[in-house]
């Protein structure tokens, strides 16, 4: 139970963000140079393993595990509150859904302005785009990986969700070379914020000294209650939209 | 001093975005529990109280956003 709490929302926050990654990558290969593109891709992925690993072990073996729950399960609430909201916010129309094929051609269309690659040696446009693409979407699933492993003491489990996703999207992304414009992302996202927040709960109150009654078996009614409270947030949402006439999307563009 | 400034700006961008007060709500929700833990409420209303006041924040977040405006 423990393993599947820390692998689960790992592997779809991950999966949500490598299509994002991928996105970039497929990008910069295609329009550039694919050798300095894989180069800025490895660099990235070993930045970020040593990240999980320095910083999650470190976590895990110097924290006692009482603050770890109240820091962790905070950082947790807010982050997992901010996606929830965002996600929200898309459903009802409020906000633009988060459109792959649409960022891929926007992506193309800035990198052909660029110098052109050189004839010779890397090409370090392709590397650095390459790099902080990887780099940043991945810092996203490596806040996730720790918090989630360290918290359920299950670190592992939580990188291991998190590979599998990794190897899932670029295998399907290298086979098909083109962007997962069909993953449902928005939906994914919707998902990953309501566990992110229903565990942050569930910890950060632990670490102010609740003694959550029933203990683990709450995490299912905090689930329900945060799915019922974005359920009623989306339709509250639209429900302005419509009272105001506003077009879709039109209230907060990404 | 720059990548100082640099790192500040990406981590405040991470944790508190354009919404703060997603990032201070929880918090605030949060010392108001630990308050009723340490005046010896009950367990379940402190739990009621802390996913009311986290969903309360996020319901005026949504406001914020979706609300009309001049």
């Amino acid at each position: 139970m423990q393993t599947l709490v820390a692998a689960v929302p790992a592997f779809l926050a991950s999966v949500v963000e490598f299509v994002e990654a991928l996105t970039i990558v497929l990008a910069v290969g295609v329009t550039r140079q694919w050798r300095s593109t894989l180069i800025g891709v490895g660099a990235a992925t070993l930045a970020l393993a040593v990240i999980v690993g320095v910083f999650g072990t470190a976590i895990v073996v110097l924290v006692p595990i009482g603050i770890l729950r109240l820091v962790v399960g905070t950082f947790l609430l807010i982050y997992g509150l901010q996606w929830l909201c965002k996600a929200m916010l898309r459903a009802a129309g409020a906000k633009a859904k988060h459109d792959e094929a649409s960022i891929y051609q926007r992506q193309i269309a800035e990198l052909t302005e660029e110098p052109p690659v050189p004839a010779r040696g890397m090409d370090w446009i392709s590397f650095t785009v390459a790099f902080k693409g990887v780099l940043l979407e991945g810092l996203e699933v490596a806040f996730i990986v720790v918090t989630f492993g360290a918290s359920a003491g299950q670190l592992g489990p939580a990188a291991l969700g998190a590979a599998v996703a990794g190897v899932l999207v670029l295998s399907v992304g290298a086979a098909l070379h083109r962007p997962l414009a069909r993953v449902p992302e928005n939906g994914l996202k919707y998902a990953v914020g309501l566990m992110l927040v229903t565990f942050g709960t569930f910890w950060a109150g632990e670490g102010v000294g609740i003694a959550w009654p029933g203990s683990d078996a709450v995490l299912l009614v905090l689930l329900a209650a945060y799915l019922a409270f974005s359920l009623a947030g989306v339709w509250a949402v639209r429900a302005m939209l419509i009272a105001r006439r506003v077009p879709a999307a039109a209230v907060a563009k990404e | 001093m720059r990548y100082v400034r640099a790192f500040g700006a990406f981590w405040y961008d991470f944790l508190v975005g354009d919404r703060p007060e997603l990032f201070l709500g929880p918090i605030v929700a949060l010392f108001l529990a630990w308050v009723l833990v340490r005046g010896g409420v009950s367990a379940g209303i402190i739990g009621i109280i802390l996913f009311a006041a986290v969903a309360g924040v996020g319901a005026l977040s949504l406001y914020l956003t979706a609300r009309p405006r001049a």
